[in-house]
């Protein structure tokens, strides 16, 4: 793998992969400049067979002399070898890149352009179908009964620069705005259908001041060190390889900042009564997303995962959502919704048998049942991490 | 009579945001000024758009594409003022400077162009030509991938106004 660090620009080459990737601005006065990144392009177009891959998806500025000088080593490339195959790897939240790129199709029938970003995470399609929406906005209204007394203990207080990464719903981003009044906010995801919804609620709520933005939470196009606070709820648990985020929180955060998490352990659910249905429920539950690559029992992790980011001043909390806290019915709409969603949709993907989805649905049941029981309780667990970008 | 009144007041409603004053020859010394200037504005106006980071990428490129002509186009005296104004959902560009009979010629034979046939066709082109693109191709690629309205005025004596209307919050839902 070749790398040459420039100031405003990266080149690199993985010949495994035969993959040449530009990241950063390229916007030179001269040809003459970028004589370094086309001898690179030159040398690693004569060694590859097959599929040759530009990988643009981080290149967020190229001015025309640049896409000149690059267009025509491709494209000379290809009309010297027919067997030759380009593929450009565009990404849609850089804006131009796309279009731009896809002049080559037109001038040669061996490029193509491909938008990565369109399959963001497909695996996660279950979170995040419109359905489970109001249920997500539910777990934050009982979730924020208890982080809005916690977050100051790990360093929240007014007039920070504060991003929300992998934002969902926008419900915390909109909360956060409320109770402490950041110099800046920005709440990244990367579903349109979630950021759509969460402008609307901004909206309807009179909430302005809030940057939505849409993009990878493990290829951010946001600068580096220029926010004091990020938080990442709920989601390290959801990414196969969360090491990917936390790198990408911890480029984002100042020196001094922290970086907040919240995540889930998921088997330790509990009920009462009914308590080892429950309890079979959640352990299965937390297979079950196993299977899928995603990892809800996360919580106790996080520690582990904030200092190997090389995060310091580890602070941590639990709390336990309940029906005690507030209006058990919303408890129970949630574990409704969840028996819907992972008992039905996710488990008949996996090929589960009727017998063990009866089994599986009827735990969330009873914990339903303990939730709205006069002499009940349900309760499930969150864990709570943050740690700061050493100086 | 009314109705181009109402007209003409509809355009002078654009609410300023920035402005970029130089010396023609302070601009003029550095090519990195005209990165620097789309990246900086671009961040300032964009943070209350729909998706600001999106917005900001676009908008700095558009903006890098006038800039950097304007900066091969440009006499090296005078002064250089660079505008940002917006009404809604448009973000008006409008980059003045002191000019000469030929860059006046130059903007205007571009608009010509973009007026002409198969502009689109004419850009992309330029683009993949076995010759390095001219100074017209970032005009072109505002106008074809931007969908940008241009539009070149002579201002006084020796003044030219260079101003670009580009409704890039379409592009970003």
């Amino acid at each position: 793998m070749y790398e040459a660090p420039h100031s405003t620009y990266a080149v690199s080459f993985d010949e495994n992969n035969q993959e040449f990737s530009l990241a950063g601005s390229m916007r030179p006065q001269h040809v003459e400049e970028l004589g370094a990144c086309l001898q690179v392009l030159r040398s690693s177009l004569n060694v590859v067979r097959g599929t040759f891959y530009l990988n643009v998806k981080r290149l967020v500025r190229l001015n025309n002399i640049a896409f000149h000088a690059l267009s025509s080593l491709l494209l000379k490339a290809c009309e010297e070898r027919p067997e030759l195959k380009v593929s450009v790897i565009t990404s849609s939240v850089v804006g131009w890149s796309t279009r731009k790129f896809a002049v080559l199709e037109e001038a040669s029938a061996n490029i193509a352009v491909e938008e990565y970003d369109s399959a963001f995470y497909p695996g996660q399609a279950f979170l995040e179908g419109g359905g489970f929406i109001p249920i997500l906005r539910t777990q934050t209204k009982m979730t924020w009964r208890h982080e809005k007394d916690i977050l100051p203990r790990h360093g929240m207080r007014e007039g920070l620069s504060i991003a929300d990464i992998c934002c969902g719903a926008g419900d915390f981003a909109v909360l956060l705005h409320k109770q402490f009044a950041p110099a800046r906010l920005v709440a990244l995801d990367h579903s349109k259908s979630s950021l759509d919804y969460a402008r609307q609620v901004a909206a309807d709520f009179g909430v302005s001041g809030i940057e939505y933005v849409f993009g990878d939470a493990a290829e951010m196009l946001l600068d580096d060190n220029q926010f004091d606070f990020v938080t990442c709820r709920h989601s390290l648990q959801i990414f196969n390889r969360p090491e990917r985020i936390l790198k990408e929180l911890y480029r984002i955060c100042k020196p001094g900042g922290r970086i907040y998490v919240t995540n889930e352990k998921i088997s330790h659910c509990l009920g009462e009564p009914h308590k080892e249905s429950i309890s079979w429920t959640y352990e299965q539950l937390a297979r079950l997303f196993d299977h899928f690559g995603m990892d809800l029992e996360f919580g106790p992790k996080s520690r582990r995962y904030l200092m190997d980011a090389g995060l310091d001043d580890i602070r941590t909390d639990h709390f336990m959502v309940s029906s005690d806290d507030g209006d058990p019915r919303d408890f129970a709409d949630v574990v409704k919704s969840w028996k819907v969603l992972f008992a039905g949709d996710m488990a008949s993907r996996r090929g589960d048998d009727a017998q063990f989805i009866e089994r599986f649905a009827r735990g969330f049941d009873d914990h339903v049942f303990a939730a709205l029981h006069p002499k009940g309780y349900a309760g499930w667990p969150i864990w709570v991490a943050s740690g700061r970008k050493p100086k | 009579m009314a109705a181009m009144q109402q007209g003409e007041a509809s355009l002078s409603d654009f609410k300023s945001l920035v402005e970029i004053d130089l010396n023609s020859g302070v601009f003029g010394s550095n090519w990195a000024h005209c990165d620097q200037i789309s990246t900086y504005v671009a961040r300032m106006v964009s943070h209350n758009r729909s998706d600001s980071l999106l917005y900001a990428n676009l908008l700095s490129s558009a903006l890098n594409e006038l800039l950097e002509t304007v900066f091969r186009m440009h006499r090296r005296d005078g002064s250089f003022l660079c505008a940002v104004k917006r009404r809604g959902p448009v973000d008006r560009v409008e980059i003045t400077v002191s000019c000469q009979a030929e860059h006046l010629a130059f903007y205007r034979g571009v608009m010509n162009v973009l007026e002409g046939p198969d502009v689109a066709k004419r850009y992309r082109e330029t683009l993949v030509a076995a010759a390095a693109p001219g100074p017209q191709v970032g005009l072109l690629e505002l106008a074809v991938d931007y969908a940008a309205k241009l539009s070149v005025d002579e201002i006084g004596d020796g003044f030219l106004r260079l101003t670009a209307d580009l409704a890039l919050e379409e592009q970003t839902i």
